[in-house]
């Protein structure tokens, strides 16, 4: 039956355009109605920006060199605009001053001087970074990866003495803010790596699987579920214990990127492999095989048009799942390590009764992944509702 | 006369959907009398299973009832409006106890990981003030009646044991085993062989005559209404566009709806009488016409009139009314706006 | 598989004692059962005819039609094609011999919502079989192809941008046959194709069947459940029963008369629309056998009224009762006047 969902009532250039609307068409025009999911994928785009211009955003130096010496283990310092003083259109954050106190046996005290001003000044002048740049250092030479960025040294905020520390700082005196903006942006893309490969994968295996059938799909699913029962955290362990050391932080990186995608590809090989069992026997299918089609007509015009739409929701949902098993790993210890920033990483410090007791803003970056896990399901969910346009034809 | 067994009046009913509200059901009225059976005939999207449905409060939560609609239940002693009960309990009495249901998928009325027996009776149960026992000698009773051999054995079994032409007469004994005044029939035998069908239709009919039930039977055929119903309401897109005795409405059909779909029914007594299509195509929920739902396949339909006002029911003879404004001397007073 | 130069044969495609059987299940231990889906059967079937091919569910009819195109696999017996400029044994074709036999036999499928891919355009899907098959030279010869063949079927040529989603059944239906006859063949196995539109709608599908097999030479095997519709557009009819052929007549003659009880059978339980003819001369007992299990003898004795010993041991041979009339029963002579006929006319039992 014909009914437009783009509009209640039928105009007929919307319905016009609903008629000779493609897949894609309609599942945008279905996941732009689910309004939880359009917010979610607005956040999710929004964090996915941050990560990427994270040295534009924070005026911090992520290396050593950008350690603020002075405020380890720091409050997070809110500009404020209005104190006792009076007003102004500037936010400010006060000084800090370091003196022995007699108190404490002459250690170092911090205090604040609330005379003393500091105002927040934007697009401030800093050090040097490359914006969209690649340097991937592979195990080989000569797979190594490098694209020249965009070289600026222009930050949105700073201020003119000190730091300015949003989100604290951490025993060693970097900025939170900053190492939670890297964090985003290395959690996401150890899960792109890891989607990616088991995408693959599972498309090649899922994809043979289910076409042919037959002996060699019963095979791969034997391989399918050996590979399943692995279990994680052991293999883990073991592939710990045996990088080298030598091996720099990105080549870890990649490596656990790697094998995440490795073994999470049987789940997506499944779902593939139903897909196209259930596909091969449309009607449609049998209609253009009746007609002489080959087997690679079939599979490029109906096939897998068919499940593009599934694959993409059965990728954004198991997103999550990549950067949840990451986080787990680092902080474990068996991932990621300093001075790659990843959520697990920064977690590893807040085990102490010391963390827990006072320096509560450790956790603020925990804050931020459940804001993009829970996006991250949302946008799935949103998609997996739009992916069938077709379900209520009649 | 005595006062009908069900009165359905200016029932109308809507969904929500994420399209918008959808009306399926606007503004028809109709009785059923005690003892007999009416046959609700009409296409994809006329709404008869909704109606069906509504009888029964068995439409899903989305629905919105109009706030006119009526359906009275007359037992005895007392009536029931059936879309005022509010309570699962009150509800009983219209789900399995006065009123009953056969489907068109017998599998689907069935639960499968319990026997027939169990399910029998805990209808039984539920609705009558049999003991277990009691409840259980009256189901085995009952599908003897429907003709399923060896009833003791076959009521331990579970659903999907039972072929499918057993499952559809145990689905029969299941719904007539309360004793329902009404029975209400949703396409019972669109999905079966014609073989098949004739049997179904054979032991129904020869139930009813026993248990003096009413049917309310909705098909979209119509050489089984013709066989079967005593009256016949055809709808189309949510309204009512004749109703009468079934050989009135077969022989001298009114509506130029009814009139067309009896012109494009392949009939196997006259094979060389030349099918003619209602021109068209029938619109979908979310667009109908306004005016007479009929009026855009319609080749009488007068402009101006036909696509504004909506056709009240214009009596032809007795019992026998169609919604038409061809049919009426003077254009119909207008009941509600466009 | 030769090709046979010369006049139009009249028998366009003729099936010779063909049985498609397949295992039920793989069980360890011996021979999985056989589902004897279709069980030799032998069918002329004659240059422009609208053959209607009639039974119940279980009766094999799907499988004997997709037998014919090889969408099924023949598991014995011989399907001959015969046209203008070839013959072919289709169960034995090679793979070019197959490419070009697609061409010229095609099948239109039952659900007009399932045999449309719904990511593709109307205009894609009526010009994929010109596009698989190479049939033409260039894009515009293909759009030229698909836009005559739609406004043939009386498809709005507006629509071709359209995706299937935006038409009704009725519509799509006419898509499936745009499709089926694009290439032009002159063999066509309708399987079921009013089955799941509205009556209104049917009646327009139905029409259009006709006339396009009077302007395109087409000779149509239509399978159908619904004899009603059968005994308006076809002029020969075949009943199947559990895999077998049990009468094949002209319409008119099988209609007048039938020579079958299970004809009989199906001709009475037909519901008439006259409301003052509730005839109901024969009812069957019990319900179809499985395919797996075929009773012995006549395979309809079990459910046959008229049944006698010899019926449940002998196989009734095929025969010729009246001219043009064959059927398959020991008493087929006997029963004449007890079967129950449906023509205006034929009176009742």
């Amino acid at each position: 039956m014909a009914f437009s969902t783009a509009t209640i009532a039928p105009d007929q250039k919307t319905r016009e355009a609903y008629f000779t609307a493609t897949q894609g068409q309609l599942i945008w025009a279905r996941f732009r109605r689910n309004r939880a999911a359009m917010v979610a994928a607005g956040v999710l785009l929004t964090l996915v920006l941050m990560g990427l211009a994270a040295p534009f955003l924070v005026p911090h130096d992520p290396t050593s060199a950008g350690r603020n010496p002075d405020y380890l283990n720091g409050a997070p310092q809110i500009p404020r605009f209005c104190d006792h003083n009076g007003c102004s259109w500037r936010p400010f954050l006060y000084t800090l001053e370091r003196t022995r106190s007699i108190q404490t046996n002459f250690r170092w005290i911090t205090s604040v001087n609330t005379e003393k001003r500091r105002y927040v000044q934007f697009f401030v002048q800093g050090w040097k970074y490359e914006l969209f740049g690649l340097d991937i250092d592979m195990p080989d030479e000569r797979f190594d990866l490098r694209i020249h960025g965009i070289t600026m040294n222009t930050h949105l905020f700073g201020v003119d003495t000190g730091g300015i520390h949003i989100f604290g700082t951490d025993s060693a005196g970097k900025d939170i803010f900053l190492r939670t903006l890297h964090a985003i942006w290395t959690s996401l893309s150890a899960g792109t790596i890891g989607v990616l490969i088991a995408f693959v994968l599972a498309l090649v295996i899922g994809g043979i699987s289910g076409y042919v059938g037959g002996r060699i799909d019963g095979a791969l699913q034997m391989l399918t579920d050996a590979i399943r029962t692995v279990p994680a955290i052991p293999l883990f362990m073991a592939l710990a214990a045996m990088v080298p050391h030598e091996w720099s932080a990105e080549r870890r990186f990649i490596f656990i990127a790697t094998i995440l995608g490795l073994i999470s590809w049987p789940t997506l090989a499944r779902r593939v492999r139903t897909h196209l069992l259930t596909e091969r026997h449309q009607e449609y299918v049998v209609a253009a095989q009746l007609c002489g089609a080959t087997g690679g007509h079939v599979i490029r015009r109906h096939l897998l048009p068919s499940f593009t739409s599934y694959i993409i929701v059965d990728l954004v949902i198991s997103f999550p799942y990549m950067v949840l098993a990451e986080t787990a790993l680092s902080f474990m210890g068996l991932g990621l390590k300093d001075p790659v920033n990843s959520l697990g990483v920064m977690l590893q410090n807040v085990t102490n009764a010391d963390v827990l007791l006072n320096y509560q803003w450790y956790f603020i970056p925990v804050i931020f992944f459940v804001v993009m896990v829970l996006a991250f399901v949302f946008v799935g969910d949103g998609l997996r509702d739009a992916a069938d346009p077709y379900s209520d034809h009649r | 006369m005595a006062a009908p067994l069900l009165s359905v009046r200016d029932l109308t009913v809507r969904f929500r959907t994420d399209e918008g509200m959808i009306t399926a059901v606007d503004g028809i009225s109709f009785d059923i009398a005690a003892g007999e059976v009416l046959g609700l005939v009409g296409e994809s999207g006329s709404g008869k299973s909704v109606t069906a449905k509504a009888l029964m409060r068995l439409n899903p939560g989305n629905t919105d009832y109009a706030a006119e609609s009526r359906i009275v239940l007359h037992t005895e002693g007392s009536d029931v409006d059936v879309l005022a009960l509010k309570r699962a309990r009150d509800l009983m009495v219209v789900r399995g106890g006065a009123v009953s249901m056969i489907f068109q998928e017998p599998m689907a009325s069935f639960a499968p990981a319990i026997t027939i027996g169990d399910q029998m009776v805990e209808q039984l149960l539920l609705h009558t003030g049999l003991t277990k026992r009691q409840a259980r000698a009256h189901a085995v009773e009952m599908l003897g009646r429907v003709g399923i051999p060896d009833p003791n054995r076959r009521i331990d079994q579970y659903a999907f044991e039972f072929s499918g032409r057993m499952r559809q007469r145990a689905m029969i004994a299941m719904a007539l085993s309360t004793g329902p005044k009404l029975l209400i029939a949703d396409e019972p035998t669109t999905a079966l062989d014609v073989t098949i069908q004739a049997q179904v239709l054979d032991l129904m009919l020869g139930l009813v005559a026993e248990m003096g039930m009413a049917i309310l039977f909705i098909t979209h055929d119509l050489g089984v209404i013709a066989q079967t119903a005593d009256r016949v309401a055809v709808m189309y897109l949510g309204r009512i566009a004749e109703t009468g005795a079934v050989r009135q409405v077969i022989r001298h059909a009114a509506h130029p709806y009814t009139r067309g779909l009896l012109n494009a029914l392949p009939n196997i007594d006259d094979p060389a009488a030349p099918l003619v299509p209602v021109p068209g195509d029938i619109p979908s929920p979310l667009e109908r016409p306004a005016g007479c739902v009929f009026h855009t396949r319609c080749a009488q339909a007068i402009a101006g009139l036909c696509d504004v006002q909506v056709p009240a029911p214009v009596a032809i003879a007795p019992g026998h009314a169609a919604a038409c404004f061809a049919l009426a001397p003077a254009p119909a007073p207008v009941e509600r706006p466009a | 598989m030769s090709v046979a130069p010369g006049g139009e044969h009249p028998i366009h495609v003729a099936i010779r004692d063909l049985s498609v059987h397949y295992p039920l299940g793989r069980p360890l231990f011996g021979k999985p059962p056989m589902v004897r889906a279709v069980d030799g059967v032998s069918l002329d079937i004659p240059r422009a005819a609208f053959f209607g091919l009639v039974g119940e569910s279980g009766s094999g009819k799907t499988t004997l039609g997709r037998a014919i195109l090889r969408a099924a696999p023949v598991t014995a017996g011989h399907v001959t094609y015969r046209d203008a400029e070839v013959e072919y044994d289709v169960a034995s074709l090679g793979k070019v011999a197959l490419r070009d036999f697609r061409r010229r036999a095609q099948l239109i499928f039952q659900d007009p919502y399932a045999a449309l891919s719904p990511r593709m355009t109307v205009r894609d899907i009526i010009a994929e079989p010109l596009e698989v098959m190479k049939l033409t030279a260039s894009r515009e010869e293909t759009d030229a192809r698909v836009r005559k063949m739609a406004a043939r079927c009386r498809l709005n040529l507006e629509h071709l941008r359209r995706f299937p989603h935006a038409f009704s059944g009725g519509q799509r239906q006419r898509i499936s046959i745009a499709r089926a006859l694009v290439a032009r063949p002159r063999f066509v196995v309708a399987d079921e194709s009013v089955a799941a539109l509205d009556v209104s709608i049917q009646a327009d599908i139905l029409n259009l069947l006709k006339s396009l097999r009077d302007e395109l030479r087409l000779t149509i095997l239509f399978i159908s459940h619904d004899l009603s519709v059968v005994a308006h557009v076809c002029d020969m009819v075949a009943v199947m029963y559990l895999g077998a052929i049990v009468e094949a007549a002209p319409a008119h003659m099988l209609f007048a008369q039938p020579r079958h009880p299970y004809t009989s059978a199906l001709f009475s339980a037909i519901p008439s629309l006259d409301p003052d003819r509730r005839g109901q001369a024969q009812r069957l007992i019990g319900e179809i056998p499985s395919a797996a299990n075929v009773p012995p003898g006549c395979r309809f004795n079990t459910r046959c009224p008229f049944a006698q010993d010899r019926c449940r041991v002998e196989v009734p041979a095929w025969r010729e009762v009246a001219p043009g009339h064959h059927a398959a029963c020991h008493f087929s002579d006997e029963l004449q006047p007890l079967l129950y006929a449906r023509a205006p006319g034929a009176a009742p039992g």
